[in-house]
This record gives structure tokens, sequence and C-alpha cells, in this order.
């Protein structure tokens, strides 16, 4: 993935596709098939709320068009055959970008949180000043 | 130019008529000539089609685990895993209680004496024991002990309406109010619908083993003899024939539904392809 493109990639990431970051992750560590990766997703620490299965193949699509991720059909051994997928190079630079993002949506909070408590603070030290003699 | 004498046999599951049909019609623009039967039934009732003989040269169901169960290694050597879907209830806008059913009260509305409701043969169609194991997650998710007892009791006796697709003909000429079916069968039939939660709609694979607690027993492929099945998460599975006349045209029907195209084909129904 280029300069340029990383910046278009950067710019046009809204916080709720951070389904893809975690799945590139979770791709990262092993490459799965769709069943599994929603259950492994809905197992792990860093997901907040229930990936539907719509919502996780939809993305699986999406990010293999885009060339993030690539996948085969699988002939099961004792089951069903199943679509794998797998993390590509660009897959790889993709999670490291959406790594950069989410430290800094990270330290934005952080930067919110030490600021309200600044502004609690303030306000208290404001109450306590107005009940002094 | 395929020969005229070419015949493609397909059998399907009923809830995937509109997407097979599709896909035939792409096949046969890229193979001018062929000619292609297709056949839909009730998943459990077509993997006993083959089994008694019948030949297809593809076989497409809405439980992937029939084929593990009745079809391979004899009939059929691989299959793949191409949708998933949810059960939901499908009404129509005459039915009783409809505009007062939601997510939270489904079960009252249906135990009401005044409305009826359906759901297919378990023995023959998998969306009959899905909605089976839909009661018996619901009694558990509800905490309502004696729920799966009172719907079952309740409900329209299966034989009326033995497919999936004979319910959403039922509802549409009134004779029943609420049908269990797929959320992709209410779809291509505009037929509005409540959606279950998760836990119980056999949708998610989170919940794999939640699922796995509901328990029905069908007929199994010894006359006389049943078997019993467990929750899974809801996958159709496609598989070609061992004996297949025309083992690559069928590959090339597979590809098809499994590629791009069948992508947008299964979106369009309202599958979810995976």
């Amino acid at each position: 993935m280029d300069e340029e493109m990383i910046s278009k990639f950067e710019l046009a990431i809204p916080i709720d596709r951070t389904i893809q970051a975690e799945l590139l992750l979770l791709l990262g560590q092993q490459p799965s098939h769709g069943y599994e990766l929603i259950q492994r997703l809905n197992g792990a620490d860093f997901k907040s709320g229930e990936a539907d299965p719509a919502t996780v193949y939809r993305n699986l699509r999406r990010m293999d068009k885009d060339g993030l991720i690539k996948s085969h059909w699988e002939v099961g051994e004792s089951g069903p055959g199943r679509r794998l997928y797998e993390l590509t190079p660009q897959g790889l630079e993709a999670l490291k970008v959406w790594t950069n993002y989410l430290a800094e949506q990270k330290a934005k909070l952080e930067n919110f949180l030490n600021t309200y408590l600044h502004f609690v603070k303030s306000q208290l030290e404001m109450d306590e000043g107005r009940d002094k003699p | 130019m395929i020969g005229n004498q070419k015949t493609l046999k397909i059998i399907h599951a009923g809830a995937l008529q509109r997407v097979v049909e599709n896909c035939v019609e792409l096949l046969i623009k890229q193979n001018p000539g062929l000619k292609i039967k297709i056949l839909g039934v009730g998943s459990r009732e077509g993997a006993k089609r083959l089994l008694s003989g019948e030949h297809y040269d593809i076989i497409a169901l809405a439980d992937q685990a029939l084929f593990a169960e009745l079809l391979v290694p004899d009939l059929v050597e691989n299959y793949f895993v191409f949708a998933t879907d949810q059960l939901v209830i499908g009404y129509d806008r005459s039915s009783k209680g409809s505009k007062e059913i939601t997510q939270d009260n489904w079960v009252d509305t249906l135990l009401d004496p005044q409305v009826n409701f359906a759901r297919s043969d378990h023995d023959l169609d998998p969306c009959g024991y899905r909605t089976l194991m839909v009661w018996q997650l619901a009694e558990k998710f509800y905490g309502r002990t004696g729920l799966y007892e009172a719907m079952e009791a309740a409900c329209i006796p299966y034989s009326i309406h033995p497919k999936s697709l004979d319910l959403a003909k039922a509802l549409f000429t009134g004779k029943v109010d609420y049908a269990f079916l797929y959320s992709s069968e209410a779809e291509q039939l505009e037929l509005p619908y409540i959606t279950l939660p998760s836990k119980i709609n056999l949708s998610n694979p989170a919940y794999a083993n939640f699922y796995d607690q509901a328990v029905v027993t069908v007929e199994s492929k010894i006359p006389g003899k049943s078997v019993i099945l467990h929750g899974k998460p809801i996958e159709f599975a496609i598989g070609l024939s061992k004996d297949s006349q025309y083992p690559e045209l069928a590959q090339s029907f597979v590809d098809l539904l499994t590629g791009s195209e069948g992508y947008s084909i299964l979106e369009e129904c309202g599958l979810i392809p995976c």
C-alpha cells in the first residue's frame, strides 16, 4: 500500500468499521473460515458487542475485493468445505495503519478524559471557594 | 455450444428456488443449448430422494449436516457451505395481531387462542426441525417453562403445510396468521416479518454451544428408525453427485454460485453468502 493509498485509507475509516481491524488481526494470527472467525471475534476481549454474521461476511468480502485478504475454498476433511481467508501483505500494512489510527483515537480519548478530570477538579475548587466565608 | 442431449439435473432446497433459477439463467447464457432441470423440495426429502435412487448432478440443501448424515461418502464426495440465514416469524398485513407483534411479545401473540400459526414438517424440511429448536431455545432464553409444549400444542398440524414455501402461500391466502420461515423467504416474497434474538434464531456461530442444547428427533434414512439432531447455526451447502455425467458443467454451476455473480444473487435473495 503506497503513501497516497494509506492516506486515503486513513481518511476513509469511520470508527464503526473497526471490525475490519479486528478481522485483520485475527487473520494475522491464523487463517480462518468465516464461521470460526465469528466465534473467535465474539470471544476476543477487544470486541464490544455482538458481531453478527452478515456484518462479518460483508466485511470479509469487501477486504477480499480490496486485496487486504485472500480466500480459497478448502475441502473439509471430516466436514463441509468452507472458504478459508488469510491475510495478504497489503492487509498487514492496513492493519498497521489501523493500529496507528486506533492509537491516535486512544490518545484523543485519554486527552478528553484528562481534560474532563481537570474540569471537574476546577469545578470543585470553585465550589469550595464559594463556600469559604 | 452444448449439445441438446445434455441435461443437467439440480435438486435444491425450496428456499433456494429463486437463487437456483437466477444461477441457471446465467449458466445457460454461458452455455447456449444446455438444458437444466431443477426440482425444489424440502432438503431432508431431497437427500432421501437421492438415497432412493433418483439421480441429480447437483444437490443444494438448506442444512449442511444432511450431507454428512445421508449422502457422504456414497453419493457425494465433497460439499461446500455457501450461505447462511436466520429463522423469523413471517406474517401478512391482515394477520391477527400484526400491528402489535414485536420481538418482545411474539410468544404471547402466537399463543393467543384467536391467532393461528404454522411450521413445516420436521421430517422433510430443515425449517421444520429448526422451528422446533427455536421454540426449545426460546423456552431457555426467556425462562418460560412449558413454552415449547405450549407452542407445539397450539401450532397448526405440520402435515397441512409440509414445506416452508407452502407456509408462505398459506400466509398470502390468509389461512395462516404467522409462520416460521427463513428471512430470505420472507424477503423474496415481500412478507413482513419479526426477527428473533440471535441467541435463538440459529444465525450466529458465536452461540453454537447454546444452540446445541436444542434436540429434535426425525426419521432416519432407515425406515422406521429415528435420528437425533442438535441445534446448529443455519448453513446452506452444495455438493456434486459422484456419478454426475457432466462433472465439469456441474462444477461450473457451483463456481457460479460461489463466485461474485452468485454472491450478488444470494444477497438479492436475502441470504448471506459466506
